[in-house]
């Protein structure tokens, strides 16, 4: 104590024992203002293991006793399997273009693909899943379903029993099997930017669509009040048509969304330096590795069991999961059948290119319809999917736009034919509404509640209305998709420099070569 | 001393590679290649359209021997890779200053044999 006197004399040795002191109390400030900012983001009104949990459960379990109680654990079990497998299809995207492009570029496409999955994941969970899930208004959510005092925002007010609307599924297992979804949109974007996109601009591009383009227009599709969602009722959006926008497992909310902002980006970018095009006499550049890009394709196509069948959030809805999984494969089938035809009758020669192409083609236009059809319908649907994206190939190669893996021919337009020919195929038959937790609603023929197109004799109204959905999503996401390149080309962060892309793409952006030679 | 540079198909290199031992040479040297001769690579097809490629794979095969085995070896070679169909390949000859057995230091044709 005396020796603590003594050096208090000193000027010196005083202002270091003040500063030491302030210091202290300013970490202790800052520990304060974190745990309350902590509290305020993840805190909500019920936390985990709270004794307030015992009255939430009892509410819980009345609610639930007039379903079997093996109906929801069911429900969540194939919604999360239809979450692992569409996540899966991760795999596949990555496969694809990473076999479509050159080897000296595919260090980035592994880079990227990796990279905004992890994005992906943290945004959705955020904010995209509560724009696009929550209640809000018809543009917008931000709340649960129901409930607008519970919050989604950064899962704030999601309580132990919390799940999304009538479907039983959990908020969280709901939020993984959308972000699963939200991913495949936003890896299908970067299919057609392979090779000379700064990664600055993918991760900030990559930000835009899963945080903000595809949240906000997919609310507009499948948000509780999305605009296009309620279309058509009483008090929406034209009232007078009498039909709303479908989207059974999202070719435009997924598929048409990706393949809009991928042509916007090659659009922007322009072509790979020394990329000439079949007009002017040039040779195309080919991919590295079609092995890896058809293994990539069949992951998709896989993965694709559970885009579909899993989008009935039901497995109680057995008959509706079987119809769907049984329409998916057949228009993968004829869809990969035409366009290889479609080639051989060209060329004389079989195109595995095509093939492959012509299978996914088939699996993004039997999206949207795959409930609400028969099996002759999904395999017509597939074989005119197959035959548009042939020809749309052909389309931006006139165009001389460079779009390696054919993002924009397979899901922008097969996207957009996939929506609108549920207004054609829909066969009168299986209910408007989708499946239900406990089952299927029974539906008579040609009633006004099941789904009827033109070839079924349900008139243009089922048309109409996805004509209107598809040009309304599609406009929007390219117009926001060339603002939001624009801008970042502007800054000059969306192209890599001339000079990186010739000493070598992967070596100048990530430092390394995909294969080494040793 | 000659080294000899046979242009071959790639897959005529396990074949000639056996002939060769019946005649005896001395070693050889094998680097993939890409190129065309005067029928300027042949045509693909990539999505649907066609387009002409102009290099193809091939084989080089460089063997370095004294002038009196050159003939030999070229016959050979040009034995096992004719096959009649554009494509099968060239033979160049090539003078060599001089050869040196980094075990041995010898140089000269016995370097080679």
């Amino acid at each position: 104590m005396k020796r603590f006197i003594d050096k208090m004399k000193n000027q010196k040795d005083r202002r270091y024992f003040f500063t030491l002191l302030g210091g202290k109390f300013l970490g202790l400030a800052v520990l304060l203002t974190a745990y309350q900012l902590g509290k305020a983001m993840f805190g909500g009104t019920n936390a985990w293991g709270d004794e307030v949990a015992a009255p939430v459960a009892a509410a819980a379990a009345t609610a639930v006793a007039a379903i079997p109680g093996y109906v929801n654990p069911i429900n969540t079990g194939w919604v999360l399997l239809g979450a692992f497998l569409v996540f899966g299809m991760q795999a596949g995207f990555t496969m694809l273009e990473a076999g479509f492009c050159r080897e000296r570029e595919t260090v980035n496409v592994l880079v990227e693909c990796m990279f905004d999955t992890c994005v992906c994941g943290l945004l959705h969970w955020a904010f995209g899943f509560a724009f696009m899930f929550g209640e809000g208004n018809a543009f917008i959510g931000w709340h649960l379903p129901g409930d607008p005092t519970k919050s989604l925002i950064f899962m704030k007010d999601v309580e132990l029993f919390s799940t999304y609307g009538g479907t039983g599924i959990p908020i969280f297992a709901h939020y993984l099997f959308q972000f699963a979804f939200a991913d495949c949109a936003s890896t299908i974007c970067s299919g057609a930017m392979v090779g000379r996109t700064l990664f600055v601009g993918d991760v900030l591009y990559s930000i835009g669509v899963s945080g903000i383009i595809y949240p906000l227009f997919g609310h507009w599709c499948w948000g509780p009040d999305g605009f296009l969602a309620t279309m058509g009722s009483q008090g929406h959006f034209l009232s007078s048509l009498g039909m709303n926008f479908h989207d059974f497992a999202g070719s435009t909310v997924v598929h048409s969304i990706g393949g809009w902002v991928a042509i916007a980006g090659a659009i922007m970018l322009g072509p790979r330096i020394g990329r000439k095009f079949k007009r002017d006499g040039g040779e195309p550049m080919v991919p590295h590795n079609l092995t890896i890009a058809v293994i990539g394709a069949l992951i998709l196509w896989f993965g694709w069991y559970g885009f579909n069948p899993c989008s009935t959030l039901s497995m109680m809805d057995n008959v509706g999961v079987a119809r769907v999984a049984m329409n998916t494969t057949l228009a993968a089938c004829t869809g990969g059948l035409a366009a290889i035809f479609w080639i051989y009758f060209r060329t004389k020669k079989w195109d595995v290119i095509s093939i492959i192409n012509g299978s996914l083609a088939g699996l993004v236009a039997i999206t949207c319809p795959c409930y609400w059809v028969s099996g002759l319908g999904a395999m017509i649907i597939g074989v005119v999917a197959g035959v548009l994206v042939v020809l749309a190939t052909d389309l931006l190669e006139h165009f001389r736009i460079d779009d390696p893996v054919g993002a924009w021919p397979v899901h922008a337009v097969c996207g957009i034919w996939g929506t609108v020919s549920l207004g054609l195929f829909a066969s009168g038959q299986y209910s408007a509404a989708g499946s239900s937790p406990t089952g299927v609603p029974i539906i008579v023929a040609n009633s006004a509640d099941a789904l009827s197109g033109l070839f079924y004799g349900g008139g243009m109204k089922v048309l109409t209305a996805q004509c209107i959905g598809s040009f309304i999503v599609c406009t929007a996401t390219f117009l926001s998709a060339m603002a939001m390149f624009a801008a970042l080309n502007a800054i000059g962060i969306l192209r890599v420099s001339k000079e990186g892309e010739l000493s070598g793409f992967d070596i100048d952006q990530h430092g390394m070569a995909v294969y080494s030679h040793d | 001393m000659k080294k000899i540079e046979a242009i071959i198909r790639p897959e005529n290199l396990e074949v000639l590679k056996a002939h060769l031992e019946g005649v005896g040479y001395p070693g050889l040297m094998v680097t993939e290649i890409r190129g065309h001769g005067k029928q300027g690579g042949v045509i693909h097809q990539f999505r649907g359209n066609e387009y002409k490629s102009f290099f193809l794979s091939k084989m080089k095969v460089e063997i370095v021997v004294a002038d009196a085995q050159v003939q030999k070896l070229v016959d050979a070679i040009s034995e096992v890779c004719k096959s009649g169909t554009v494509g099968d390949g060239k033979i160049f000859v090539l003078p060599v200053d001089n050869a040196f057995r980094i075990r041995t230091g010898e140089s000269g044709d016995t370097a080679v044999s």
